[in-house]
């Protein structure tokens, strides 16, 4: 039973996120951080690779902020813990949280003793449900039609719905009633590709032409679906190895 | 005291102006007094005239029966004196030559009048004179002849005038008169013979006044009657009512004049007897009989009617008007004294004080209105005011930079810095504390811990901390940093200054459903003059007053506005030795649960 529980932290303070690293005890808790994220966008294109079960979501964050996060994490990881990080001044925000399945939100900035204690109950929760459900960890326990091929149908709708930021495997997943992993590993199966690596194949290859027609980075950002202008500008070093602006003048030349 | 007179005199009203009661009840007052003169007067009027009225008709009735009795009687005898005209001893008297005539005969002719006269009373004489002057007269010696006059024509000319009729005059014309001086009532006539129609002599028959006066004593009128001759001859009755006597009484119509005697008013009426030289007086006295008492009856009672419902006009106009204006007016009073605008919700009977209601109830409402958009203004501005102070210390950035820089000493290593920030992180957290005014009691002691911690930083070992609170008081509401400025004024105003390590206790008990709570410092002390100075300064003072103290007093005072009651502080201290400082909180039913 001791598979270390997964942590990620949503911040867009990366100092933040460091100081929430380092300065808590994760193993003492049983936990490890497993992720980080800087926007919300961010979060919702890696949170399938990263698969927590606690995530530390700040609530001002730019491009998504944390309730709507939230919002969307509540409704495709309905396991998933999340604690809410806020500073007073956005108490009045925060208050929404009230109304979501919100495990805790916390006042920032964050004292050693008070996160610790919370994750002391989340680990204590975390337990008891893995006792209960421990039984049923078999894969996906749904049926798959067997004459049709999803991948296909898949591919297409991705390829329709690569501009919305909210994409991601889960949604995919949920849309086409399958469980994730059965997705994720039925794509690679047919596709050879990992699905986030697919969807971000998409959007860059659309992102390069919009380089090359002189688009501004943050408008092609948003066009492309990943409308967090420094995870996109990431994104497109990392799929391109190059910066977009240097790729811009490269390709104007 | 000013405000307490300005009432007295508003419900006195203004001086000069009198209130609606006064002046109606003395309206009231004067109608009934101005109604009781003028009943008085008519009725003093109509009984006088009432009673002279009767007194007038008693009087007149009376004299006019008298006067034709008197009339009547003398009728009579003027039918005797045609009786002893007829007598033959007369007549033969009358016819006989002067010759003839002798003593015996005249004496015959005495006896035959006196036979006559014999069936009568009260004919005193008869006198017959004939053409020649003899005369035959019964009675004659009780009277004085005036031959004088007797030879003149003068004393006839009336009975002559007659032509046979009888003539009434007093005391024989003046021929003769009684030698008594009683005056007589004389019925003179011409006699003519029978045969040969010519005037044979005049009788004159006297008729004593004893009658009158016997007839006024069978009548019992001897008092108030008085019969005279027309020449104020006193006849019969009263002789006193002779001084009264006026020419008015000629008339043969009753006449009255009033007089007033010793005896009271009284009423002399008088009148002439019809065809007779005689005046018949009366005296009567104002008769009680003469008051209409049915009529005074009958004003009076509607006199007493009138003063009732004047009385239950005044009263209803009280009772329904005044009361009501002065009701209303008091709790409009109440209002203002007690500052509380209250509706006035009492009942009112009558459309034009409900009206008055009404519009004092909306006039209040108005005011109510007005406050409370002034309040709202205040609040807004108090409010904007909190939020630019807010933003000004823009906790989200220091607490960012708080967390950043922790980062960075964590990563340099400098673990003590990162507590440090930490706390006063935690400390800043809690100070502001999203912004609410009260708290729980473990979080103002969480703040207190934090400030302590971070002021142990500053000034090393010289502070010691302690805390004592138990499990029941750790949740009861407190206006938010209470602990901290006494805390402060501990450090700064007690145990920096004496140069040693100090102690700060806090203790925190529920005595009697009200939280103590003990800061207790082994500072210097504090004299017994800061300690009152502390205790009884005044809200008013404090604008000035830019004190040390300053920060202690200010939370006694929000303390006493929180559990609104003066005495929620006690100060225990012994000079060098400790300053104990309890603060005790009221708070009903405030508790909250973390």
């Amino acid at each position: 039973m001791s598979r270390r529980y997964r942590v990620m932290l949503i911040d867009d303070e990366e100092s933040a996120r460091k100081l929430m690293r380092a300065s808590i005890d994760w193993e003492e808790l049983g936990l490890e951080v497993v992720g980080e994220a800087a926007s919300g966008i961010e979060a919702i294109n890696t949170i399938d690779d990263i698969k927590p079960d606690i995530a530390f979501v700040d609530i001002s964050m730019p491009f998504m902020n944390g309730i709507e996060f939230t919002e969307v994490a509540t409704e495709r990881y309905p396991d998933l813990i999340i604690i809410i990080m806020t500073a007073f001044d956005e108490f009045e925000y925060a208050r929404k949280c009230v109304s979501l399945p919100v495990f805790e939100y916390m006042l920032k900035p964050m004292v050693r003793s008070e996160v610790t204690q919370v994750l002391e109950r989340v680990r204590e929760r975390l337990d008891n449900i893995r006792d209960d459900s421990s039984e049923f960890d078999g894969d996906d326990g749904l049926s798959i039609p067997a004459d049709i091929n999803p991948t296909d149908q898949i591919k297409r709708f991705v390829e329709e719905n690569y501009t919305d930021s909210q994409l991601n495997l889960a949604f995919v997943a949920q849309h086409f009633g399958f469980s994730s992993s059965y997705l994720s590993r039925k794509f690679k199966q047919d596709t050879g590709k990992n699905f986030v690596e697919y969807l971000t194949e998409l959007r860059m290859n659309k992102a390069m032409k919009l380089a090359q027609n002189n688009t501004k980075m943050f408008l092609a950002a948003s066009e492309v679906g990943i409308p967090d202008p420094n995870y996109f500008s990431r994104c497109f070093k990392k799929f391109t190895g190059k910066s977009y602006s240097d790729y811009m003048s490269e390709k104007r030349s | 005291m000013a405000a307490k007179e300005h009432t007295k005199r508003s419900l006195s009203g203004e001086k000069g102006k009198t209130s609606l009661s006064s002046s109606l009840r003395r309206m009231i007052l004067g109608i009934i007094f101005i109604v009781i003169v003028s009943f008085l007067l008519s009725v003093n009027f109509i009984t006088n005239n009432e009673r002279l009225a009767y007194t007038e008709r008693n009087a007149d009735s009376l004299l006019r029966t008298l006067s034709s009795r008197i009339a009547s009687d003398i009728e009579n005898y003027k039918e005797l004196s045609r009786i002893i005209m007829t007598d033959d001893k007369l007549v033969t008297f009358l016819r006989a030559d002067s010759e003839s005539v002798d003593i015996g005969m005249i004496n015959d002719t005495r006896y035959g009048v006196m036979d006559i006269l014999y069936v009568t009373e009260g004919v005193d004489s008869v006198m017959v004179l004939r053409e020649d002057m003899i005369m035959m007269a019964t009675n004659r010696f009780f009277y004085k002849y005036d031959y004088d006059v007797m030879n003149e024509e003068e004393w006839k000319e009336d009975i002559l005038k007659a032509k046979g009729r009888a003539v009434v005059t007093l005391n024989c014309n003046g021929v003769a008169s009684r030698s008594d001086n009683k005056p007589v009532i004389t019925i003179g006539r011409e006699i003519n013979d029978i045969l040969s129609q010519k005037r044979t002599g005049v009788m004159l028959m006297n008729i004593s006044v004893d009658t009158l006066a016997a007839m006024l004593n069978q009548l019992n009128y001897d008092e108030n009657i008085c019969i005279l001759g027309t020449d104020k001859t006193f006849l019969a009755g009263n002789r006193e009512l002779i001084q009264y006597y006026t020419d008015e009484f000629l008339s043969e119509k009753v006449v009255s004049v009033s007089h007033n005697t010793e005896n009271g008013k009284v009423l002399i009426s008088g009148c002439k007897v019809e065809g007779l030289p005689i005046v018949i007086m009366n005296i009567s006295p104002y008769a009680p009989e003469g008051i209409p008492y049915t009529v005074l009856y009958v004003l009076l009672l509607l006199l007493s009617v009138f003063i009732v419902s004047a009385i239950l006009v005044a009263a209803y106009i009280r009772n329904n008007i005044t009361k009501p204006v002065f009701d209303l007016s008091k709790i409009m009073d109440s209002n203002k004294q007690t500052g509380e605008l209250k509706q006035i919700e009492k009942e009112m009977k009558y459309s034009e004080l409900d009206m008055l209601k009404t519009s004092y109830n909306s006039m209040i409402d108005y005011v109510k209105e007005l406050i409370g958009a002034v309040i709202d203004k205040e609040k807004t501005v108090q409010r904007m005011e909190m939020r630019v102070l807010q933003e000004q210390i823009k906790p989200h950035f220091l607490y960012n930079s708080i967390e950043t820089i922790g980062y960075l000493a964590l990563e340099a290593g400098a673990d003590k810095v990162h507590n440090a920030l930490e706390t006063l992180g935690s400390f800043y957290r809690n100070f502001l504390s999203k912004g609410s005014r009260e708290i729980t009691l473990s979080r103002e002691i969480a703040i207190v811990k934090d400030y302590l911690s971070l002021q142990k930083l500053r000034y090393g070992d010289i502070i010691e901390d302690e805390y004592d609170i138990s499990d029941d008081v750790k949740n009861f509401i407190v206006p938010k940093l209470i602990l901290q400025p006494i805390v402060e004024n501990s450090i700064y105003h007690g145990i920096r200054i004496k140069g040693e390590k100090g102690t700060i206790k806090i203790t925190g008990r529920l005595i009697d459903s009200a939280l103590h709570l003990i800061v207790r410092d082994t500072g210097v002390g504090m004299s017994k003059e800061q300690i009152e100075e502390i205790l009884n300064k005044k809200r008013d003072d404090s604008a000035e007053d830019e004190s040390a103290s300053f920060g202690l007093w200010d939370t006694i005072e929000r303390i006493r506005i929180f559990c609104d009651r003066e005495d929620v502080v006690r100060i225990r201290s012994e000079a060098g030795e400790y300053t104990e400082i309890e603060l005790i909180i009221y708070s009903e039913g405030l508790w909250k649960n973390e």
